[in-house]
């Protein structure tokens, strides 16, 4: 037997003791001191900003786009996209509203839910088996399930009765739907960051051939990941149209790109291999606070749409010269 | 020398930081002649050529042509004198037609618009001259390697070409591609081309070079005429130093020899990959496969790892048959690799040290729990960290890019030691690695087999055979044509067989 490699390690390190050389900043830390000092400066401009409901109604304006980034920041972090997830909200909306009255609630929801999963298995099954582009295959879909729900919809605004439990506070006066965003929050947090599934998204992300050649079947993977995306475009899409108490051809037109802001703008690099949940709600936070905190001083929303703007490609542009000045340090 | 040399350097010198790898370089090029530039791989053989291409510069020397001194500043400056240097990978723009990319860069055109007819022309002028007929309209996306070599040297002749400089062209070459090649480079020699050929096969030399050149450690230190030159000769210069064998001689044989292999090829092939091939290693046993990029020898390592399907002949791992599709078979069955192309093939670099060891094994790191935390891949790269020396801050957080090569390989291995593969496939383990990591990897790998793990080691650096291997396989052009024991391998036995050339 070798000597060298069997000896025993030396003598067992006490782990607090062990020099922890420089501890790295959160790659969030930026991030953080932004939403702490948006949320100061709102909070002196308006009286009504650190009310418990404000929060809620934060809370409540970010859970559609929350639960979508939730999937997105664990598709982004394989370098996968889904840009179908507006279109899959209304889609999934108008089976439900469009069923209910001849099913019942409980049976159009169902199908409701297989709709998403049915959107997330044909993105998985043309990114993966057919071998098309995820940001093509995605870009298709979303303009495919926007016509459907046109079709199935005809144009019109359909209301759903005895479908209102988003609307509930079941307890501290917390919105049911800032409850469902925690929860798809903890549960991908979960995911991403303590399962053999989530590290091999990160890999997969990082480098897709080494991640083959470490046993990963990058392509199974993957699909997984299409058919969260569908799993969480079918909550959305029942949280939505509850909040509504109606469907329509336009519901949630654009969240794609919310979602992608909230991911990019919570430090999830667009070529993979990097990102946390964390960052993805603080992400999702800086907007919902700004545009609410925009709101309550009165500042009209076409400015709110400019203003999210800048801030995602600010946040990029200083990402991205945070990234050259590592590698010229490295 | 008869001829006046069309092309000559004097006292060329070239450092890169504190290490200077050229220490004073002559060499001529004479019209109508093939000089062959030999050494051993970091010889300098490519430094030199690129800086009198221009692609780099020397910083003392001087380069001359028909006597006079010039500055190559640059690629354009050393084109517009006539040198060009045909690099071993293919730079060709495959979307486009054969007769655009022989214009490549010099498009015939009248105010900014490319005249499509005169291109068409040009082309064929060009393969005309070259005596070779290619397709002018299809894609070479479309073509062989060998053609699309032939479209780079084309490429090459339009506009003046003096000074023609190949690297390693036949690499990559079947037999009959080699043979257009050699006839190619006869045509040009007729058209008075002064040619610098850079390769690592003997028989080459002596098949198409005038002049023999060998570079070793950044010297020349054979300048012969080929009639002149006997074989034994350029290989004594190529080598120099006696590589010395550290491996077990054949008395101390490997402690499973009468165990049964843990892989074994039979009769293996794999498209047009490799042909043909046999091999077995048992528990502590290293067995290598050595032959130059492109012999196949790194192929037949891959596909014991599940990267080239077997479609003839078997291949055994563990006693059993198996038949692998992915490399996550081969590791299920108790296989590991490190691969040959490390930044590209084995490494995340975005992500800690702690998990690119832990990859291969997160199943079983998660147990019952199904969780994976970052306190148990501490632990498991705690356990190699320092058995395999890895020089590192003391954190199992620390991104793996920030360690230096040999460091990052220890890592890699380190991988499979946690996932406790039976079987070790090295590709290339000591590339891209320097002098004093290149022990430590010798070492680990001893360590390896010591252990019980049979590993198959395919190399292009006779060094890693002379240093590791209880048997040597050498391969040329996807086929077996030698095998090497004990203290038959030798650095000379080696070199020999590969480049062609087996001493009876």
């Amino acid at each position: 037997m070798s000597e060298t490699l069997t000896q025993r390690a030396t003598p067992a390190r006490d782990a607090s003791a062990r020099p922890r050389g420089r501890r790295r900043a959160p790659e969030t830390i930026g991030l953080l001191v932004f939403l702490v000092a948006e949320i100061v400066f709102f909070s002196v401009q308006s009286p009504y900003f650190l009310n418990w409901d404000n929060w809620g109604n934060i809370m409540t304006a970010v859970a559609i786009t929350g639960v979508l980034a939730a999937a997105g920041t664990l598709l982004l972090v394989a370098g996968q996209f889904d840009l179908s997830v507006g279109s899959g909200v209304a889609f999934v909306g108008i089976v439900l509203v469009q069923t209910a009255p001849s099913l019942g609630i409980v049976p159009a929801m169902a199908l409701a839910v297989l709709a998403g999963l049915g959107i997330g298995l044909l993105n998985g099954f043309l990114v993966t088996v057919v071998g098309v582009n995820a940001l093509i295959t995605t870009l298709g879909m979303l303009g495919i399930f926007r016509g459907l729900t046109l079709v199935i919809g005809k144009g019109q605004s359909i209301f759903i009765e005895g479908f209102d439990w988003a609307t509930a506070r079941p307890f501290l006066g917390i919105p049911m739907p800032a409850i469902v965003l925690v929860a798809v929050i903890a549960v991908f947090f979960v995911l991403m960051h303590f399962t053999v599934y989530g590290r091999k998204m990160y890999a997969i992300g990082a480098n897709p051939v080494a991640a083959r050649l470490v046993g990963i079947r990058v392509n199974r993977v993957i699909f997984t990941g299409f058919l969260l995306s569908g799993a969480c475009m079918a909550l959305a899409g029942l949280l939505v149209t509850s909040q509504l108490g109606s469907s329509s051809a336009n519901t949630g037109v654009g969240l794609e790109l919310a979602v992608v802001t909230a991911v990019i703008l919570g430090g999830t690099s667009l070529s993979g291999g990097t990102g946390t949940i964390f960052g993805t709600v603080v992400g999702l936070l800086i907007v919902g606070v700004l545009s609410n905190g925009l709101t309550l001083l009165n500042v009209d929303s076409s400015w709110q749409q400019v203003a999210t703007g800048v801030l995602l490609i600010l946040a990029v542009a200083v990402d991205r010269l945070r990234q050259a000045y590592l590698r010229k340090a490295g | 020398m008869a001829v006046r040399p069309f092309l000559s350097a004097r006292g060329v010198r070239k450092s890169f930081g504190a290490v200077e790898v050229l220490h004073g370089v002559d060499l001529d090029a004479a019209p109508g002649s093939v000089l062959a530039l030999l050494g051993e791989n970091g010889a300098g053989k490519s430094t030199l050529v690129r800086i009198i291409a221009g692609d780099l510069r020397a910083d003392s020397g001087e380069i001359a042509l028909d006597g006079v001194p010039h500055d190559v500043r640059d690629v354009a400056a050393a084109r517009a004198l006539g040198i060009k240097l045909i690099y071993q990978e293919i730079s060709d723009a495959p979307p486009l037609s054969v007769a655009e990319n022989i214009v490549l860069g010099a498009w015939p055109a009248r105010r900014g618009f490319v005249r499509g007819r005169e291109t068409r022309v040009r082309a064929r002028e060009v393969l005309d001259a070259l005596g070779v007929d290619l397709p002018l309209d299809a894609p070479v996306s479309s073509l062989r390697l060998g053609e699309r070599q032939l479209v780079e040297i084309a490429r090459a002749l339009t506009g003046q070409a003096r000074c023609l400089i190949f690297d390693e062209p036949t690499a990559a070459l079947s037999d009959a591609e080699t043979e257009r090649l050699f006839e190619v480079i006869e045509g040009l020699k007729a058209r008075g081309v002064a040619i610098l050929y850079i390769t690592h096969r003997l028989d080459e030399v002596f098949r198409i070079a005038e002049e023999v050149c060998v570079l070793r450690d950044g010297h020349i230190v054979l300048h012969e005429k080929v009639a002149d030159a006997g074989k034994d000769q350029v290989i004594e210069a190529m080598v120099g130093r006696s590589v010395e064998r550290r491996a077990r001689g054949r008395e101390e044989a490997a402690p499973g020899a009468d165990r049964p292999p843990a892989v074994r090829l039979d009769g293996a092939s794999s498209g047009e990959l490799f042909r043909d091939v046999a091999l077995d290693a048992r528990p502590g046993e290293i067995v290598a496969l050595y032959g130059k990029v492109g012999s196949g020898a790194s192929e037949v390592a891959e596909a014991i790892f599940g990267m080239h399907a077997v479609d003839a002949g078997a291949l055994h791992v563990g006693g059993r048959r198996v038949r692998f599709r992915h490399p996550a078979d081969a590791i299920a069955a108790g296989v590991g690799c490190l691969p040959g192309d490390r930044q590209r093939e084995a490494m995340f670099r975005s992500r800690s040290v702690a998990e690119n060891l832990a990859a291969p094994s997160w199943r079983a790191i998660a147990g019952a729990s199904g969780l994976v935390t970052r306190g148990r891949e501490a632990v498991a790269y705690r356990r190699w960290h320092d058995r395999l020396r890895i020089r590192s801050r003391d954190d199992p957080e620390q991104p793996i890019w920030t360690l230096s090569g040999g460091n990052q390989q220890k890592v890699v291995l380190g991988r499979w030691l946690e996932r406790g593969s039976k079987v070790m496939v090295l590709v290339e383990p000591t590339r891209g690695v320097d002098v004093g990591a290149r022990q430590e990897i010798y070492r680990a790998v001893r360590s390896l087999a010591e252990q019980g793990s049979a590993v198959v080691v395919a190399t292009s650096d006779y060094e890693d055979v002379v240093e590791l291997a209880d048997r040597a396989i050498v391969m040329v052009r996807g086929r077996t044509v030698a095998e090497f024991a004990g203290d038959a391998i030798g650095v000379e036995a080696l070199t020999g067989a590969a480049g062609g050339v087996i001493d009876e």
